[in-house]
């Protein structure tokens, strides 16, 4: 009986959440849906007010014009180059947030705080800087200039280190009494462990490269380094912007960015196993 | 001998940080070391091309901040973004992540994607569609509101309203990324705990105040953390919305260096904006680094 | 052992990563050594455009070959900036007219004054005396125009035949009139739209009232009556509540309903009304800009330089003037859309029987550029913010002029 009625709680309990996700949800897309159909909208319906949500007169015409005016073979090749390249980051801000989680060593603290500084100073002063010590290193025009500098960033050190100090001490100590040794217990017992932490960092890693512009850009002394980001823009006026253009171009890009996220979303809520072995 | 061995021994922790380390210190570290010293200087394009023309001016650039009437503003309008924005932005991410954390179901997993969806959206789209909601005259907002006979709101047109519009802009953008931090935390909470809790009686509220939330101190305190730096730098909103105006109401301290370095040429003066509010943060920071260190003890 | 096995593989990662990285970035790298490559940096869709004539000039001059880079406009400054601290540079740059003085200062183009002789091409005679300010930096030649553009009065004819001016306003005192009348239509309509972020729209007003700038003179003329009086005109049409001070509707939009009939802009707003208000064709057309003491308007648009450490000066200055010759100005303005800076360029039947460009090719006559002074930026978004304080933040526009003349001469130093 009173299982029963508790039941019947939970599913209006279930409902309301429910409702309450589906209202905040249309509220907080609807840009997102703008986007995507703009792009499929004449260039005279885009501005129009109040703004059509979907297109009166839909056309494919953004995006054959967008795929004739790209070199886009070329630029999706580099793009894919760099993503891949770029997850090699992952592995580096996992590394150093697993040292900075369960090691003591000396000067861990100032030089955790001296990482976190590195996030602390807009991008745009240290520009000039970075691109003077890559010419310097004759990295210029290559795709290691490109990739290098993001190898390793602050904010994936931290969230690394932030989720890998919760796992419980003693497993690592376990393992070692077993003989295994520190990269082992690192790759076999950690990682594994870290999935949803991974997931979440992994998702950031493939926007942030995906979208990678402003390097790819300042490296390259000619096309042949050039990301879609880059050639998206190309194609924006210095007066003149073709909206629908534009938007066929973003809603390009989000494609690949939202299989992404479905396909690692399932390991951000799966869970950590070790509840078990706790 | 003693040291050496002692190294070698630790040195897994040195091994494990040094790919990152070295690439930070070479592509993070010593750009900022030179930006510190830029901001001794009056580098200026004509010094960019030719080095012999910068000159050593000591510490006039911040002595010029501090009289720059505009500097003083950015940074109360920083100041108001992250006071109100921040703790916004955490409120509403461990909101969502709670409730999408509710169910499993195929409706529990497409929202998840959809309230990240903002963040991956186009910022020229963002632009257009929040300039219609926020239009004076023909926005929707002003609209909506003009069916129950509120009085049309300059959305972007005062200074403060302009910066309380920009703030809702900005939640809505940032709640997508914190949302995933915390879903993925409250996975390395053990249901067991619940359980327990269940057994002793404790109710749902119970449960939250004393189990979820303590569990994901981590959690909290990195998205606080970052979330702060972050908005300390507030920049994109206004750079695409207002371009700091009207009356400066809405510049923040990143637009204003943005403007100084990049439209002015004035490096050695934007420079010197930069190391301020570094110095803002970092205080912050540790700040936040010291409460937390007296709160882990209990 | 196992250790071991873990820091080789860590190793292993690490190098194929750089090598992977390393081969596939270099290309090919230097052509055969009879021809010499240049290279170009142009903006945006003219970047990428650019490729169909270069083409032409490759076959004309099989000893040169010309690789055109593609800049976005939005991000062309941080581009050039990095080439100006490295030395890494092109060697013909395309360029703002707004930004030549900044470079030029700062030495990064290249003065070509001893190869003009050489290149007739390149005769200040051939273009418009506004664009010919453009080519030069104190005494040096450090650019020439490749296209232009200035501004204009766009107008819808219907909306202004209504309040009783079937020709466009043509003097200060018209276009008062006129846009006083044509708010008085309704509510929330307007007569003119003033951007009041578009830097150049103060001078245009001041230059129409008889200001000359003169980086020599105290307070570079701000103070002269001239200047003070084009103020007080600039900012009276917001005071009177005729031109609109917050945005509101987006112009195209607002010029397509009729909210707001009269705005200025450059060519490129001929193309934007076609494509995003095509319902009102006919409705509207373009004017020369209403005159006080003159008509002036501002003329834009960019130059083509020589980075200050090309090793390939006589190439790309062929190159440039291949670019300059009148038959491909209008093979340019065929695929561009932009307009020709040759003088001669313009009698050319295209220019001369499009109702909408007939008016830019008699604005042209009487235009000058922004003055071409290194800190003009900086200057002109000082003069933008003291101009906002007095329309939306109700300031007296004198004491806010006496604080902008310090504040220029301080920036100017």
């Amino acid at each position: 009986m009173n299982n029963k009625k508790s039941k019947i709680k939970l599913r209006i309990e279930k409902i309301v959440v429910s409702i309450v996700l589906v209202l905040g949800g249309l509220l907080v897309s609807i840009p997102f849906i703008w986007m995507i159909t703009s792009s499929f909208k004449p260039e005279s319906e885009i501005l129009q007010v109040p703004p059509t949500l979907f297109p009166q007169n839909p056309t494919l015409e953004n995006y054959i014009n967008l795929f004739s005016n790209m070199n886009f073979g070329l630029y999706l090749r580099n793009t894919v180059i760099i993503v891949l390249l770029s997850f090699l980051g992952l592995l580096f801000n996992a590394m150093a947030g697993y040292a900075f989680a369960k090691y003591d060593f000396k000067g861990k603290n100032k030089l955790f705080i001296l990482i976190l500084a590195t996030m602390m100073i807009p991008a745009q002063v240290t520009m000039i800087p970075v691109y003077l010590i890559l010419n310097e290193l004759g990295l210029t025009n290559t795709m290691t200039g490109i990739i290098l500098p993001g190898l390793a960033a602050a904010f994936g050190i931290f969230l690394f280190r932030q989720f890998m100090a919760t796992i419980p001490d003693d497993l690592i100590e376990a393992a070692r009494l077993d003989g295994a040794n520190e990269f082992y217990i690192f790759f076999k017992l950690i990682v594994p462990v870290c999935k949803p932490i991974f997931a979440v960092q992994g998702i950031l890693t493939f926007i942030g490269s995906w979208n990678s512009f402003l390097w790819p850009l300042i490296i390259a002394n000619d096309e042949r380094l050039y990301t879609l980001s880059v050639g998206l823009s190309l194609l924006k006026g210095q007066y003149a912007n073709n909206f629908a253009l534009q938007m066929a171009g973003a809603a390009f890009m989000v494609v690949p960015i939202i299989i992404i996220f479905a396909f690692f979303q399932k390991y951000i809520v799966e869970g950590f196993t070790m509840s078990g072995m706790k | 001998m003693g040291t050496v061995k002692n190294l070698m021994k630790n040195r897994h922790p040195y091994i494990f940080i040094a790919p990152a380390i070295i690439i930070l210190t070479v592509f993070s570290i010593i750009p900022i070391v030179v930006a510190l010293f830029i901001s001794f200087t009056d580098l200026n394009l004509k010094g960019l091309a030719d080095w012999s023309n910068i000159s050593f001016i000591g510490l006039e650039n911040y002595a010029s901040l501090l009289s720059d009437e505009v500097f003083h503003r950015s940074i109360f309008n920083t100041f108001f973004y992250v006071i109100f924005g921040v703790p916004l932005v955490i409120f509403f991410s461990l909101s969502i992540a709670l409730l999408l954390n509710y169910g499993s179901s195929l409706l529990f997993k497409i929202f998840r994607g959809v309230y990240y969806m903002p963040s991956i959206t186009n910022i020229i789209a963002v632009a257009v569609v929040w300039g219609y909601l926020y239009n004076t005259e023909y926005g929707l907002i002003n609209y909506l509101l003009s069916l129950v006979h509120v009085d049309k709101i300059p959305w972007l047109g005062e200074p403060t309203i302009a910066k309380i519009s920009l703030i809702i802009l900005a939640v809505w953008k940032g709640i997508g990324i914190n949302m995933i931090i915390f879903l993925a935390a409250l996975q390395g909470i053990p249901k067991m705990y619940y359980e327990a809790a269940e057994i002793d009686g404790a109710n749902r509220f119970q449960r939250l105040f004393y189990i979820t939330i303590p569990l994901l101190r981590f959690a909290i305190f990195f998205v606080t953390v970052t979330t702060l730096i972050g908005w300390l730098q507030f920049f994109e909103e206004p750079f695409i919305m207002t371009k700091g105006g009207p009356l400066d109401g809405t510049i923040s301290m990143s637009l204003f260096i943005y403007k100084n370095g990049f439209q002015f040429s004035e490096f050695g003066y934007a420079a010197a904006g930069s190391f301020v509010l570094f110095i803002f943060i970092i205080i912050v920071t540790l700040l936040q680094f010291k409460l937390r260190k007296s709160d882990t003890d209990y | 052992m196992k250790k071991k096995v873990w820091s080789l593989a860590l190793v292993c990662a690490l190098s194929v990563s750089t090598l992977l990285a390393g081969c596939s970035s270099s290309g090919d790298e230097g052509s055969s050594s009879d021809t010499t490559t240049i290279t170009v940096w142009a903006m945006g869709g003219e970047g990428k455009q650019l490729g169909q004539l270069t083409e032409k000039f490759e076959a004309e001059n099989p000893e040169i070959e010309v690789e055109v880079q593609a800049i976005p406009w939005d991000t062309a400054r941080d581009k050039i900036l990095t080439a100006v601290a490295s030395q890494n540079g092109p060697d013909v740059l395309q360029l703002g007219t707004t930004w030549v003085s900044e470079f030029a200062d700062a030495d990064a183009l290249l003065d070509i004054t001893p190869y003009l002789d050489d290149y007739p091409d390149f005769k200040a005679e051939n273009y418009f005396s506004g664009s010919v300010e453009t080519m030069k930096f104190n005494d040096k030649v450090v650019g020439i125009p490749w296209y232009i553009d200035t501004r204009v009065m766009y107008y819808r004819t219907d909306v202004l035949e209504e309040v009783g001016y079937s020709n466009a306003p043509a003097t200060w005192d018209e276009l008062k009139d006129a846009t006083t009348k044509l708010t008085a239509r309704g509510e929330d309509f307007y007569g003119l739209d003033i951007d009041q972020n578009d830097q150049i729209n103060p001078f245009i007003f001041a230059w129409q009232n008889g200001y000359e700038f003169d980086a020599d003179a105290e307070y570079m003329n701000f103070d002269s009556e001239a200047f003070v009086g084009a103020m007080e005109y600039y900012t009276s049409f917001f005071k009177e509540g005729i031109a609109p001070t917050t945005e509101g509707l987006e112009i195209v939009q607002a010029f397509k309903n009729g909210v707001k009939p009269i705005f200025f802009s450059g060519p490129w707003m001929i193309n934007i009304i076609n494509d995003q208000a095509p319902e009102i064709e006919g409705q509207w057309t373009t004017a020369v800009m209403p005159s006080q003491e003159t008509n002036t308007s501002s003329i834009g648009g960019s130059v083509l330089s020589i980075f200050h450490n090309s090793e390939n000066v006589e190439e790309s200055l062929k190159f440039i003037s291949y670019i300059n010759e009148v038959d491909t100005q209008l093979e340019w303005l065929d695929i561009a859309n932009t307009l020709p800076s040759r003088v001669a360029a313009w009698e050319n039947s295209v220019l001369q029987e499009d109702p909408h460009l007939l008016a830019f090719g008699e604005q042209l006559a009487n235009t000058k550029s922004s003055p071409q002074l290194a800190e003009f930026e900086a200057i002109a978004q000082e003069l933008l913010s003291t101009l906002e304080r007095v329309i939306l933040g109700g300031e007296d526009l004198e004491t806010q002029l006496e604080k902008f003349r310090e504040k220029a001469n301080e920036i100017v130093e």
